[in-house]
C-alpha cells in the first residue's frame, strides 16, 4: 500500500473505512449493552434504552449538582459510524470477487439490519387497544402519553373532541385550544403525585372548581420501573375571552370528567391516554384463555374480534392470538395482556413500516456467513490435505 | 497391531452396555412390586407422568436428592412416595427435608451442624411460626428477598409440596382401587400389594392405552439416568486421554474418542428420549439447554478430532459434555424439568428454530473458549511446546468461533424475528436478546481482530476465553437480574458459581497472555 503518497482525502477514506474503527465499534456497542442492561434495573427498560442505545451521548449526571458530562458516544452515534464505516468499507477495503462474495452478502445484510433499526427507532408507533367483550372500539390508546381531553358534548348526537398533548401542558403556560374561543393556562404541573382527600391540616388546594378542591395533591418522584406509571396532576383554568372559569385539577387518576358551560356550550375535562381514532372498528366477539388442566399455568390466550371497515366494505371475523397477529393498513394486532375476569382483552397495536427489514436481513446473512464459511473451508481444508496424512497414520 | 484397533472399541462397548443395563427391570423390592406402582400413570403440572417422575421430582425439590438412607437402607424415591400416601407416620418421621439456612435452623431451635437432614415431625411444632414468618417473606418480591426471606419461603413451598403431594391419587384410579393399594402398602402385604397394583394398571390399560404407555416409557426414560450415565463416561474419556499424554499415545488417544462416541450416544439417546415423551424440540427451559449445549459441543469436538487428530478435539469435547451435564444436574433440582411452556412459548417451531439455533451458538463460544483453556494449559505444561501445536489449536478456535457466529448471530434475529410475530416489535434491548447480541459482537470483534491481524494466536485463544465470560453472563447472569420478559428462573446459589466462573477465566486469560517462562508447574491451570 503506498501510503507515504496518499492524498488526504484518500487518508480520511481509509480511516473511516478502517478495520480497526469497525472493532471499536463493536466493542463501544459492547459496552453500551452491558450498561444499558444493567440500567435497566434501575432506570426501566424504557429510560435505560434512552439514555444508553437512542441516545447520541450517555451523559454523566454529576450528583448534586445540576451538571452532565459527556462521558461516552451513545448507541446511536456508535451505531452511524459503524454504519459509515460498513458502507465506506465495502466501496475501499471489500474486492469485489467470487472469493468475498460471502462478506459482500453478510455486509448488506447487516446495513439493512440497521437501517430497519433506524427506522423502528424513529417511526415506531405502539399504542393498546383495551376491549371489553361485546364493546366496539374505533380508537387506540398511548400506552404511555397522556392527553387533555376537551370535550364540546352540546351535540347530543356527536361529540367534539380537543386533544391537547401532554408534552404542551409541562412546558407552555397558556395554550389556545384550536376550533374553540377557549385557551387553556397551566398553573401548576405535576410528573408524578399522590392525590388524597384533603384534610383539614392540608394547605388549601390550587384548585377553585371541580373535585379538585377536595383533594391534596402530594409530589412524587417520577417513577422508572416498567410495571409502573406515573400519576400525573396538572392544574388548568380554562379561559375564554378574558373571563376565568376556575381553576381544575386534572389527573389520570380521576374517573369521570369534568364539566364547565361556555357561552351555552357545554365541554368536558379529562386527562386520559393519548388517543389515535381509525377509521375502522373492532368489536371483542370472544376472549379466551385457557389453561393446562390442574394447573394455572396459560397455555394460550386468544381474542376473536370481528372487523368492521365501511370505507372498504369489509366485514369479517379475526382470530387474534399469541404469536399470530392480525397486520391490517399498516398496523399489526397482537395479543398482549387481559383482565376482567378474561372478559377484557388487551391488544398490543404496532406500526412499523420497517417491520420487514429484519427478516431479509436475516436471510441475507445467514447466507453470506454460510457461503464465506464454506468457501475458506474448502480453501483450508485443500491445504491441509497433505499435512494430515502423516498425523492420521 | 490388531490390539490397537480391538481395544477402543471393546471399551465403547462395554461402556454402552453398562448403559443399557439400567434399563433393565430393579425387581421386587423386599417382595412389592415398585415398577408396576412408578409406572401407573398421574396427572400432575398440567401434564400425565409417572408416579415414579412425580417421586423423584418432589423428593429431588424437598431433599434435593432422589433416594436417601433410611433406618439402613436406601430408600427409593417410588418407596418415599408410597410411605408418604399410605404410611404418613411412617413418612414424617424420615428425614425427607434438607435445610441449610441458619437462620432458618435457629428459628427451629437447632445448631448449624452436619446434619442437614430433618423430618416433617420435628418441624411441626414449629409450623404456625414458619407459616407467620413465610407469609411475610412471601410478601417481598422475589428478587428483593433476602437469604433468610429466600431460605424460609423455600421451605415453606417444600412443606406444602410434601402436603400437596400426600394427596396425590393416579390418574383413572378408583377411590376404592386406590384405597386398596394403600391399605396393602399400610400393612405391608406384598402380595396384596402386587395384586392390587395389577388390577389398577389392568384396568387403565384397557381404558387408556396410550396413558399407561405414555407413563411406562417416562418411568423407563428415569431409571436410565442416560445423562447422568454420559456425563460419567465423558469423566472416562477425559481421564484415558490425559493418560494418553503419558504415555501409548496412539492406544489411549483411540480409545478417549471411541468413549467420547459412546458417551455422545447415550447423550443424543437421552436427549432424543426427551423430544418423544414431551413432544417438543430439544431445548425447552434452562435444563434442556445445558444438555443441548453440552451435546452440540460435543458433537463438533468429535468432528473437530476427525479433522485435526491429536486428542484436542476429544479433550475438550468430553471436558465441555462433562461440564454442562454437571450444570444441567444441578438446574434439575427445580423439579419437573419438562414442565409445560407457558403461553408464548408454546410454539414448536420457534423453539425448533431461534432456540436451538441461540443454544448453538452459546455451545461454539463455549467450546473456543474451552480450547483457549486447553491452549493456555498445554503453553504453559508442555515440556516442549511445538508451534505446529498451537497453530493447530489457533485454528480449530478460529473455525468453532465462525460457526458460534453463524449461530449466535441467525439465533439472535430468529428471536427478534420470534418476538416481532409474538408481540409486536423486533428488538427490544430486553436482558436476554442484550445477551445474545453481545455474544455475536463478541465473536465478530474476535474475527475482525484476527483478519486485521491485531491479534494472533495468543491474543485469539485470551478473547475465546474472555467468550466464555460473555457466553456464561448472557445464559445465566440475566436471570440473576430478574428484569425482562424472557426471565423464567430466577436462581440465587447460582451466583455465587457464576461469579466463581468468571474470576477463574479472567485468571486464565492472563495467564494465557503470560509469557511462558513463567513456570506454572505446581499450580495446574483451572480447566
Amino acid at each position: 500500500m503506498p501510503r507515504t503518497k496518499a492524498h488526504p482525502g484518500t487518508r480520511v477514506l481509509d480511516a473511516v473505512a478502517s478495520l480497526k474503527l469497525t472493532i471499536a465499534c463493536l466493542v463501544c456497542l459492547m459496552v453500551l449493552v452491558v450498561a444499558c442492561t444493567l440500567a435497566q434495573v434501575r432506570m426501566g427498560t424504557l429510560g435505560a434504552v434512552t439514555a444508553y442505545i437512542r441516545s447520541a451521548v450517555v451523559w454523566w449526571h454529576l450528583p448534586g449538582m445540576g451538571l452532565r458530562l459527556p462521558v461516552f458516544p451513545g448507541g446511536l452515534t456508535v451505531g452511524v459510524v459503524l454504519l459509515i464505516n460498513l458502507i465506506v468499507a465495502q466501496g475501499r477495503r471489500l474486492e469485489a470477487s467470487w472469493r468475498k462474495s460471502g462478506l459482500w452478502l453478510v455486509h448488506a445484510g447487516l446495513i439493512l439490519l440497521f437501517v430497519g433499526e433506524f427506522i423502528s427507532g424513529a417511526r415506531q408507533v405502539e399504542m393498546q387497544l383495551p376491549i371489553e367483550e361485546g364493546q366496539t372500539v374505533a380508537f387506540l390508546e398511548s400506552p404511555r402519553d397522556l392527553e387533555l381531553a376537551i370535550t364540546d358534548v352540546t351535540d347530543p348526537a356527536r361529540d367534539q373532541v380537543h386533544g391537547i398533548p401532554e408534552a404542551l401542558l409541562s412546558h407552555e403556560n397558556l395554550i389556545a385550544v384550536p376550533g374553540t374561543p377557549l385557551s387553556i393556562k397551566v398553573s401548576r404541573y405535576y410528573q408524578n403525585a399522590d392525590l388524597s382527600r384533603r384534610a383539614d391540616a392540608d394547605p388549601i388546594s390550587l384548585a377553585t372548581a371541580g373535585v379538585g378542591t377536595s383533594l391534596a395533591v402530594r409530589e412524587l418522584p417520577p417513577v422508572s420501573r416498567d410495571d409502573e406509571r406515573d400519576l400525573r396532576a396538572v392544574f388548568i383554568e380554562p379561559i375564554a375571552a378574558g373571563k376565568s372559569y376556575g381553576t381544575w385539577l386534572v389527573s389520570n387518576g380521576l374517573g369521570a370528567p369534568q364539566t364547565f358551560i361556555d357561552e351555552g356550550r357545554t365541554y368536558t375535562l379529562s386527562l386520559r391516554q393519548r388517543r389515535e381514532y381509525l377509521p375502522y372498528s373492532l368489536t371483542l366477539k370472544k376472549f379466551s384463555h385457557d389453561i393446562y388442566p390442574g394447573t394455572d399455568i396459560p397455555k394460550n390466550f386468544s381474542s376473536l374480534v370481528h372487523l368492521s371497515n365501511p370505507a372498504r366494505g369489509e366485514e369479517r371475523d379475526v382470530l387474534i392470538s399469541m404469536n399470530q397477529p392480525l397486520r391490517y393498513a399498516g398496523k399489526a394486532f397482537y395479543q398482549a395482556s387481559f383482565g376482567k375476569n378474561d372478559t377484557l382483552s388487551i391488544l398490543q397495536v404496532v406500526e412499523n413500516p420497517g417491520w420487514l427489514l429484519p427478516y431479509i436481513s436475516c436471510v441475507l446473512v445467514a447466507a453470506g456467513l454460510v457461503l464465506h464459511f464454506a468457501l475458506s473451508l474448502g480453501r483450508s481444508l485443500r491445504r491441509r490435505q497433505p499435512a494430515l496424512i502423516p498425523a492420521g497414520a | 497391531m490388531k490390539l490397537i484397533k480391538v481395544i477402543p472399541w471393546g471399551i465403547a462397548l462395554l461402556a454402552m452396555v453398562a448403559s443399557a443395563a439400567t434399563l433393565l427391570p430393579q425387581g421386587k423390592v423386599r417382595g412389592f412390586d415398585l415398577d408396576g406402582f412408578a409406572a401407573l400413570p398421574v396427572l400432575e403440572g398440567g401434564r400425565i407422568k409417572p408416579l415414579d417422575s412425580l417421586a423423584r421430582n418432589s423428593l429431588l425439590v424437598i431433599r434435593s436428592q432422589q433416594s436417601f438412607q433410611d433406618l439402613g437402607r436406601t430408600l427409593g424415591a417410588d418407596e418415599w412416595l408410597l410411605d408418604l400416601l399410605f404410611r404418613p407416620e411412617v413418612s414424617d418421621a424420615q428425614l425427607s427435608f434438607v435445610i441449610n439456612d441458619p437462620d432458618v435452623l435457629g428459628l427451629l431451635g437447632l445448631r448449624q451442624t452436619s446434619n442437614r437432614y430433618f423430618s416433617f415431625k420435628g418441624m411441626e411444632p414449629f409450623l404456625p411460626e414458619l407459616e407467620r414468618q413465610a407469609t411475610a417473606a412471601q410478601a417481598v418480591e422475589a428478587q428483593a428477598r433476602t437469604r433468610f426471606e429466600q431460605a424460609i419461603a423455600n421451605l415453606f413451598e417444600r412443606l406444602v409440596l410434601f402436603r400437596r403431594v400426600a394427596e396425590t391419587k393416579a390418574a383413572g384410579a378408583s377411590p376404592e382401587q386406590w384405597t386398596r393399594v394403600g391399605r396393602a402398602w399400610a400393612s405391608q402385604d406384598a402380595p396384596a400389594f402386587n395384586a392390587a397394583v395389577a388390577d389398577l394398571a389392568a384396568d387403565e390399560r384397557t381404558q387408556r392405552p396410550e396413558t399407561v404407555q405414555a407413563a411406562w416409557r417416562e418411568m423407563l426414560f428415569n431409571r436410565a439416568q442416560p445423562f447422568y450415565v454420559g456425563m460419567i463416561i465423558y469423566v472416562l474419556a477425559l481421564l484415558t486421554l490425559f493418560a494418553s499424554w503419558m504415555g501409548k499415545p496412539a492406544l489411549l488417544q483411540r480409545t478417549a474418542l471411541m468413549l467420547l462416541c459412546a458417551g455422545a450416544l447415550v447423550h443424543t439417546a437421552g436427549l432424543a428420549a426427551r423430544i418423544l415423551l414431551q413432544g417438543r424440540p430439544p431445548v425447552t427451559n434452562l435444563y434442556s439447554s445445558a444438555i443441548f449445549i453440552g451435546w452440540a459441543a460435543v458433537l463438533v469436538g468429535i468432528v473437530l478430532e476427525r479433522i485435526y487428530r491429536r486428542g484436542f478435539g476429544t479433550a475438550v469435547a468430553a471436558a465441555s459434555g462433562f461440564a454442562s451435564l454437571i450444570v444441567a444436574h444441578h438446574l434439575a433440582s427445580d423439579g419437573d424439568t419438562m414442565e409445560m411452556m407457558r403461553a408464548v412459548l408454546d410454539s414448536n417451531f420457534w423453539l425448533a428454530t431461534h432456540v436451538v439455533t441461540v443454544t448453538i451458538g452459546y455451545s461454539g463460544a463455549f467450546l473456543a473458549g474451552a480450547l483457549g483453556l486447553g491452549y493456555t494449559a498445554w503453553r504453559h505444561l508442555a515440556r516442549h511446546p511445538d508451534p505446529a501445536t498451537g497453530k493447530t489449536l489457533a485454528s480449530m478456535a478460529y473455525g468453532v468461533i465462525c460457526f458460534a457466529l453463524f449461530f449466535s448471530f441467525v439465533g439472535t434475529v430468529l428471536g427478534g424475528i420470534w418476538a416481532d410475530q409474538s408481540w409486536g416489535r423486533f428488538w427490544g434491548w430486553d436482558p436476554k436478546e442484550n445477551g445474545a447480541l453481545l455474544i455475536v459482537l463478541w465473536n465478530a470483534t474476535i474475527l475482525h481482530s484476527r483478519w486485521g491481524g491485531f491479534v494472533r494466536e495468543k491474543g485469539l485463544m485470551a478473547m475465546a476465553i474472555f467468550g466464555n465470560v460473555i457466553t456464561s453472563l448472557s445464559w445465566f447472569g440475566v436471570n440473576m437480574l430478574g428484569v425482562g420478559l424472557h426471565s423464567y428462573g430466577f436462581m440465587d446459589s447460582a451466583f455465587f458459581a457464576l461469579s466463581f466462573f468468571i474470576g477463574s477465566q479472567i485468571v486464565a486469560m492472563l495467564l494465557c497472555l503470560a509469557p511462558r517462562r513463567l513456570q506454572f508447574r505446581h499450580q495446574p491451570v483451572a480447566l
